[in-house]
């Protein structure tokens, strides 16, 4: 009787290990365990850059892309047709702190997350990617703000690929990407954090990819989602047809003063940017240049 | 045959029950956590590469409203289709004609009515005689009509409309030779700033704006909410400057400004009123206000340097357009960068506006 219970209990522990196996391999349905949807606080941070007005030092910039930033003009932002620029949503993940809001589309037959809707409060922007593995749209097609998104897992990591982007600027001073730039974001979240990476590829006005690591989110469900309008300008401090802008060497932005310096003694070199400005060994390099004595006057740098 | 205890062999199951266990409810977990097998996705292959049409064959991409875009026969050609039939504006390569009519087909099997031709050249007026040909011209009389004017039109083919120094450009007086056959030449022209008629059930309204030629026209779909620009906007290059035909740097700047007002963008300057451009991918305000930006700039460079009495020759060392060259610039084919610069600085040297 007692080798008889010893066998019944063996094969009941088989009988267990094997549903317990098969469900694992039947069990294919994805978890909500990794899903971005919420919404989501920014946590301040800082931006890159030296503050300095014009400054391009850290930016992987071409020459095209220095020149570019050289004749650019802060009333550039009062040009009629600019007021209601907003912020792209590349720009707006690093730039402005803006509550953001995540959500998926599912399909209810497979219960596959068809795509992920994001809703960012500076300037309403919105962005969809696309997670059922349809091919980006034709070359022809209309560039946005936004741009046209797919996604993939990599792992726990959302891995998003976006194309058809409108030409915008990587920081508010003249430093600008092409309307043929691909970015790469890489969404990860960690509990209550999210966290975003984004690369962005640039053949125009960058030589190497543009790397932006410092934008982290909390989830907070109580987080105020405001309206933002912006309704066209129609009359601004530029008279309509102007296009401000500075003519080769006559810029007066104070990075580009090779008189003064910065809160933190950045060179001139440094401030006009490039590939090499981006990596360690160049703060070996930077001791050597020559720093000018002078600060800045007045109001020229971010927070003042 | 030897045989392990009982205690043993309970022991070996209990082990490996919780190993099996163990890995089944690991394994169960990784699947949940990656979200790896939702749907089969792919690797998207990087970067990707968006498609254009490959060479030789057209693309049809919907635009908005009852306008369609046609690219890859040359210059892109617009079609606004409907209930009373078909209108065209630019025809593409004379080479081209046979693939873009197949392409017309798929979007509507209506009466070609109308073609407007945005400029004379050859990538924009290359089909008429051929596509205009499948058309049929809106009857005005009857077809026995052959008192006054109304009897000399041709009703089987489909009107082409264009702007009068179009047609001088395309044909030739009596006794000489024309650059085209007259087959292709437009026969409904304006010399006017403004041609208007309704079809399709929507306004459309041909603007005569000198930009690249003194003969531009400007195509808005007042419904639809499209405009179909011609080469005023080319987003693939720098725009074309035909001097013997009136171009002039400073006349497509204007006439970009005057786009600008024509267009209105929806919220956050983005979409609205949209554009076809005479080359490249479907626009809107903002892409208008860009390219505006930097024709004006390179404008506003190269007449500086003729104040400083720069030559030619310096000026070009200079490199005026050098922070858009990377995006508009093309050092050989038709038009490159120094083709721009030059025919740019002559037609500000002269005042020619």
């Amino acid at each position: 009787m007692h080798r008889e219970a010893v066998v019944w209990s063996q094969r009941l522990v088989f009988a267990l290990a094997i549903a317990t196996l098969l469900f694992a391999s039947w069990s294919e349905t994805p978890r909500a365990q990794t899903d971005i949807s919420g919404n989501w606080r920014p946590l301040p941070r800082n931006q890159d850059g030296s503050g300095m007005i014009g400054d391009l030092a850290g930016v992987p910039v071409s020459p095209g892309g220095r020149w570019r930033a050289e004749s650019w003009s802060p009333d550039d932002f009062d040009v009629a047709e600019w007021v209601c620029r907003p912020h792209a949503w590349d720009y707006s993940l690093e730039g402005p702190l803006s509550a953001m809001r995540l959500w998926a589309d599912v399909d209810q037959a497979t219960q596959e997350v068809i795509a992920y809707h994001g809703h960012i409060n500076q300037s309403e922007q919105e962005t969809t990617i696309w997670m059922d593995g349809r091919p980006h749209p034709p070359a022809n097609a209309l560039h946005t703000w936004s741009g046209f998104s797919t996604g993939e897992w990599d792992g726990d990591t959302l891995v998003v690929t976006t194309t058809h982007l409108k030409e915008t600027y990587i920081r508010r001073w003249g430093i600008m990407r092409s309307d043929q730039s691909v970015v790469r974001t890489r969404w990860r979240r960690m509990g209550t954090y999210l966290q975003a990476t984004s690369i962005l590829y640039d053949p125009v006005y960058l030589t190497e990819p543009y790397i932006r690591t410092t934008m982290m989110w909390v989830y907070d469900p109580a987080l105020l989602m405001g309206p933002y309008p912006c309704e066209e300008a129609t009359e601004t401090a530029v008279p309509r047809g102007n296009v401000p802008h500075y003519l080769p060497g006559q810029n007066l932005l104070p990075s580009w003063n090779r008189a003064i310096v910065d809160d933190f003694g950045t060179p001139y070199e440094a401030r006009l940017g490039g590939p090499e400005t981006m990596y360690p060994e160049y703060i070996a390099k930077m001791k050597a240049f020559p720093r000018a004595a002078a600060a800045p006057a007045g109001s020229t740098e971010r927070g003042r | 045959m030897s045989r392990l205890p009982r205690a043993a062999t309970s022991r070996l199951i209990l082990a490996s029950v919780t190993v099996m266990t163990t890995l089944g409810v690991f394994g169960f977990a990784e699947r949940v956590s990656t979200q790896a097998g939702q749907g089969g996705v792919r690797q998207a292959a990087w970067p990707p590469a968006l498609r254009g049409p490959a060479p030789g064959e057209v693309e049809v991409l919907p635009v908005q409203g009852q306008v369609f875009l046609i690219t890859g026969a040359g210059a892109n050609i617009t079609v606004q289709a409907g209930e009373e039939g078909i209108l065209l504006v630019d025809t593409g390569l004379a080479s081209m004609s046979d693939k873009v009519w197949a392409a017309v087909q798929t979007i509507s099997k209506g009466k070609l009515r109308y073609v407007i031709n945005t400029t004379e050249h050859a990538d924009h007026t290359g089909g008429n005689a051929t596509i205009a040909a499948k058309g049929e011209t809106v009857p005005l009389r009857e077809r026995t009509y052959t008192a006054g004017p109304m009897g000399t039109l041709e009703y089987n083919r489909a009107s082409v409309i264009s702007y009068l120094t179009v047609l001088h450009r395309m044909s030739a007086p009596t006794g000489q030779a024309a650059p085209t056959p007259q087959a292709a030449w437009p026969d409904n022209t304006y010399s006017t700033p403004q041609k208007r008629f309704y079809f399709n059930h929507e306004p459309v309204v041909i603007t005569h704006q000198p930009a690249n030629t003194d003969g531009n026209s400007v195509v808005l779909f007042r419904k639809s909410d499209v405009v179909s620009a011609g080469d005023l906007l080319d987003l693939t290059g720098y725009p074309l400057i035909d001097l013997k035909a009136g171009g002039s740097l400073q006349s497509i700047v204007q006439a970009l400004n005057r786009l600008i007002d024509t267009t209105v963008p929806a919220a956050h300057a983005s979409g609205g009123t949209l554009v076809i451009p005479g080359h490249g991918r479907i626009a809107d305000h903002a892409e208008v206000a860009y390219y505006r930006n930097m024709t004006t700039i390179i404008r506003d460079r190269i007449q500086d340097m003729i104040r400083k009495r720069m030559t030619l020759e310096q000026i070009k060392a200079a490199r005026p357009t050098r922070d858009y060259d990377a995006r508009y610039g093309r050092a050989t084919g038709a038009w490159t960068t120094d083709m721009f610069v030059e025919a740019a600085y002559r037609s500000l040297a002269a005042g020619t506006n």
